[in-house]
């Protein structure tokens, strides 16, 4: 490797002038991870070196599990093979699934677009920011899809800030989730930042919704800070801080930051095979950079991608790296958690 | 309002009125091709449509299913053959009118009835989504199970030719439809350790496999149901008059297409003939009906148009499919982004409103095109069935692999098609197996949603009682309606195929027990649970199917003749039609030594030639021509053709299959 990359110094012009860029997206036409791509496809052909095509290959299955193995598979690491990478993809690989077959913590990312969760409730069951009457309650339902996605996180989340009551209803998306909780039906909510602009927002200022927290905003260095979306709510850490009465650290923090790397800062990713050289993914990150400086994408960035800045560079690799490896620790952690809301899967 | 208006403006754009007239061209295309419906048009396109922006894959697939309706008149009264399953009733009255040399007049009547019903049910249909918002949220996990379980009631009851035979496809499109993850706890279910079956058989795989192919190799077996003459000039007029004078009775029988269509699960199937009998029972002089009755064409077509709009209302509110082509509707709200519920009444009310205008207006575009086209598009009746019937093949191959690009999902297509051929020979529901599919998931969710917030306490809540008393009521009272008994069991040959049959579809439910008994009893218990109703349904059948058979005495009472009505199916040449679905595994086969885009133009050229010694020169005009829509298809959506064995020792290019880049 170190000699293949000093090697290819010596002609160090990466030019991709007549070439076809294949970007691979596990997932179906039309869903985050494809909007994502399609959003940054024409900024990639702008600023790339030699100005190639760049073509969006969809191949959605088996959990998005089928299009990263291919990826993995067919991907060339001459930089014309490219991945859309999203939470779940980095969850199968963060929970052991035994069907993946793609070593995504060695992949070389180049943009990460950061993503935060919101949670609220209704007005009458909750003060703003305030959980203590919610911990009361005998039983807090709340939407998860499935244990085997980035839901689980919402158990060990709800499990950490002594929610007894709490209890999934099973199989509800976000959106099905969000009107059964308009509905009366469940307690608690969460949702993404573009549909808590569109669809909370509104019901907080029509009074009948209040902010519980947010996840936070992880910086490089680790420190936490509000989401500008919801300045006045708290994050976890301090709403665990809160609760418990001690500071979040030793093994829940470090479960915070995986589960915050891989919902949060890594929600979805532009990555380049393993064996792409340095040159390659220098050239890519370049390309990056000047997109985020072209005045359409800065006009357009924030409608289509949400508030949060791209994470480009060395910091990158690191937050793949956290998001995809779970340590022993953390999987404990979250088993404990599904076994004890009687889950039969668990975390391998 | 204001949005209302805001999307009939940008509706007109040039690039909406684009797609919204192309597909109400190809929905007029499938409408008049005998048997394809709106189902197998939106199972072509759907594979097309996540490539578009929202609104405009939301007017293409409007446009697709709104004039099937208008334009099945035409093979309904030339040829004595529905165009769709909404048109059966129009050929009681239709055809006669055209063997008296009153074609056009038949024709113009019910295209001007098509057209009213259909903008009824778009002015219905707007005035429901304003209401939309208090019954969303009246509408709990309680009552939103109840009105699944009475909607999958209701099309098993409804569609098939037996009550029973009907309720069991519903209930084996259920177990199908439980194949996949366990939505609990994740568990495989029936996948065989495979990807493929993971998240489920896909909804386009089913739906065409479904429908497409058993109407395909259904009218390639009736190869004289081909128009002799076409008489189609004078009596325009007449029949625009028909309609005037019949205001009245148009405003009704929309009024009841409307009704029925919005009866969740229901839709097209039935609702012809509801209106056809409401006129009949409301009509003093009976005696010209079946001879040639103008009114026998206008009831049933107003109705079966302004169902759509109906239709639609319980799709877009509670994402329930109206009728089999509304599952494949749904499938492409999934596939663009759109999820039905209170989204399509509040933040995405500018999508419902554009859905509602392109209803009418395609409504209007397709009545206008019918009318004023008529004696060229009725020529489409005169194209002999072994020149269509290949083409359509290869584009129905070509969308379902679009979907997700593996050869899986050929096996699955003729896996589906095999079931569909069967299951039409032998009188089972397709759109109850169909609609069963599309909601088994939401039914063991809505289950299990229902029974954490509520317990069973949800029965007693008043929205409940009401739907349960509305729903019991109107399966009564159609049922009545439906199945008078006029069965002749002496007539039927071939009875110990269907009776071995029964044994094959038992396998089913007995195999997914057994391979699901050992998982946890939260992944296993819905599909069971199913399996066990569906076993019980089953050798319920299979005794009548022997009593039947042997004809003994216990059936000769009313009630179990009720349970005997159409227990066997007329099943005419049921061999030949699998001769055909053999060709077309014949036609797999190619595929995997050749490619696609190889197998694709030979199959077309043998095909015909088989047929029609002397039709080369259109064999290779049309081969070449397939070539060339699919190559542009092919490079719109970045497809790599299916590559076939040859492709691993020779470097083929793209177009032939090889590597795209």
């Amino acid at each position: 490797m170190s000699l293949f990359s000093f090697v290819s110094i010596g002609n160090a012009d990466v030019n991709f002038s007549g070439k076809t860029i294949t970007w691979v997206v596990p997932f179906k036409e039309g869903g985050g991870t494809s909007r994502f791509a399609r959003f940054i496809q024409p900024f990639l052909k702008k600023y790339l070196p030699g100005n190639p095509d760049v073509q969006i290959m969809h191949i959605p299955g088996g959990g998005a599990i089928k299009g990263s193995n291919y990826f993995e598979k067919n991907a060339k690491a001459d930089g014309t093979f490219i991945f859309g990478c999203s939470t779940s993809v980095i969850v199968n690989v963060a929970t052991g699934n035994p069907l993946v077959k793609y070593n995504l913590s060695e992949y070389r990312p180049v943009v990460l677009l950061p993503q935060n969760t919101h949670w609220f409730t209704r007005s009458d069951l909750a003060e703003p920011h305030d959980l203590s009457k919610i911990k009361e309650r005998k039983l807090v339902l709340y939407a998860l899809k499935t244990p085997a996605s980035a839901d689980l996180f919402h158990i060990w989340i709800y499990e950490k800030l002594g929610i007894k009551g709490a209890k999934p209803i099973p199989g509800l998306s976000s959106s099905g989730g969000y009107q059964a909780f308009l509905r009366g039906e469940i307690h608690l909510s969460s949702h993404g930042a573009a549909n808590y602009v569109k669809k909370v927002k509104p019901e907080i200022e029509k009074g009948k919704v209040v902010d519980l927290m947010t996840l936070g905003i992880i910086g490089a260095d680790g420190s936490v800070s509000r989401n500008p979306l919801a300045p006045n709510a708290p994050t976890f850490p301090e709403m665990y801080e809160k609760v418990n009465g001690k500071k979040l650290e030793g093994d829940d923090l470090e479960a915070y930051y995986a589960i915050g790397a891989a919902w949060s800062q890594a929600s979805k990713a532009m990555m380049l095979p393993k064996d792409a050289s340095d040159e390659i993914v220098k050239a890519y990150r370049d390309a990056a950079i000047k997109m985020t400086n072209d005045p359409e994408f800065k006009a357009k960035a924030v409608k289509a991608l949400g508030p949060f800045p791209l994470i480009i560079g060395e910091e990158a690799g690191e937050i793949i790296k956290k998001a995809a490896v779970f340590s022993d620790t953390t999987k404990k952690q979250l088993n404990a958690a599904l076994k004890k809301h009687k889950f039969t899967y668990r975390v391998q | 309002m204001e949005q209302l208006l805001a999307a009939l403006l940008q509706l007109f754009e040039p690039t909406h009125l684009a797609f919204l007239f192309a597909g109400t061209l190809l929905g007029l295309i499938v409408g008049i091709l005998p048997g394809m419906g709106g189902t197998s048009g939106l199972a072509l396109v759907l594979p097309f449509v996540f490539t578009m922006e929202p609104s405009h894959a939301l007017a293409m697939m409007i446009g697709v299913l709104a004039p099937t309706t208008t334009s099945d008149t035409f093979p309904a009264v030339l040829m004595g053959v529905p165009g769709t399953a909404g048109s059966q009733a129009t050929v009681m009255d239709g055809f006669p009118l055209s063997k008296k040399g009153m074609a056009a007049r038949a024709l113009s009547a019910a295209f001007s009835a098509s057209l009213l019903g259909g903008i009824f049910g778009a002015f219905i249909l707007s005035i429901s989504i304003y209401y939309a918002i208090p019954i969303i949220m009246a509408f709990g996990f309680g009552e939103q199970f109840l009105l699944v379980v009475l909607a999958l009631l209701m099309v098993g009851a409804l569609t098939g030719d037996n009550l029973f035979k009907g309720i069991a496809s519903c209930f084996l499109g259920l177990i199908i439809g439980s194949i996949g993850t366990a939505p609990i706890t994740g568990d495989p279910r029936y996948t065989f350790n495979t990807l493929y079956l993971l998240e489920g058989v896909p909804l386009v795989v089913v739906g065409l496999g479904l429908f497409a192919i058993p109407e395909i190799v259904g009218l390639l077996d009736a190869k004289g149901s081909i128009a002799k003459s076409l008489n189609t000039k004078k009596g325009w007029f007449t029949g625009l008059k028909d309609v005037v004078k019949n205001w009245f009775l148009v405003l009704r029988c929309s009024t009841l297409g409307c009704l029925v269509g919005a009866l969740p699960g229901l839709g097209g199937t039935v609702v012809d003939w509801i209106a056809y009998s409401h006129l009949k029972q409301t009509t003093k002089d009976t005696s010209q009906f079946g001879k040639g009755d103008i009114r026998g064409v206008i009831a049933p077509e107003s109705a079966n148009n302004a169902k759509e709009g109906g239709a639609l209302i319980p799709t877009l509110i509670f994402g329930i499919p109206g009728s089999g082509n509304k599952v494949l509707l749904l499938g492409g709200f999934v596939l663009i982004g759109i999820e039905p519920g209170l989204d399509m009444v509040t933040t995405n009310l500018d999508l419902t409103y554009l859905m509602i205008w392109s209803l009418a207006i395609a409504n209007i575009l397709g009545a206008g095109i019918c009318m004023g086209f008529s004696s060229q598009i009725s020529k489409f009746t005169l194209v002999p069935y072994y020149i269509l019937a290949p083409v359509m093949v290869c584009l129905i191959f070509f969308a379902t692999f679009n979907i997700n690009r593996d050869w899986y999902d050929f096996i699955g297509l003729l896996s589906f098609g095999i079931i569909g051929i069967t299951f039409k020979n032998f009188g089972w529901s397709r759109p109850a197996l169909l609609i069963g599919f599309f909601l088994s998931s939401k039914v063991e969710l809505l289950s299990y949603q229902t029974q954490a917030v509520y317990g069973l306490s949800f029965l007693s809540r008043p929205v409940s009682v009401i739907l349960i008393i509305l729903c019991l009521a109107t399966i009564v009272l159609l049922t009545k309606q439906k199945f008078d008994n006029n069965y002749r069991s002496d007539l039927i040959k071939g009875k110990l195929t269907q009776i071995y049959y029964i044994v094959i579809l038992l396998c089913l439910p007995l195999s997914m027990i057994w391979f699901t008994s050992s998982l946890d009893y939260r992944a296993n218990l819905f599909p069971i649970s199913l399996s066990v109703i569906a076993l019980s349904l089953l050798v319920f059948i299979l005794i009548i199917k022997i009593a039947d058979l042997k004809n003994l005495p216990f059936l000769n009472n009313t009630l179990m003749n009720f349970a005997r009505s159409n227990i066997f199916e007329i099943s005419g040449n049921f061999n030949n039609q699998l001769f055909y679905y053999l060709s077309f595994i014949g036609f797999l086969l190619m595929n995997f030594i050749f490619g696609f885009p190889i197998a694709a133009a030979l199959f077309i050229n043998i095909f015909i030639l088989f047929h029609n010694r002397k039709a080369y020169v259109s064999s290779i005009c049309i081969s070449a021509v397939l070539m060339v829509i699919l190559w542009s298809l092919s490079s719109l959506l970045t497809l790599q053709f299916p590559n076939g064995l040859i492709g691993l020792f020779i470097d083929l290019p793209w177009w032939l299959g090889g590597q795209l880049n």
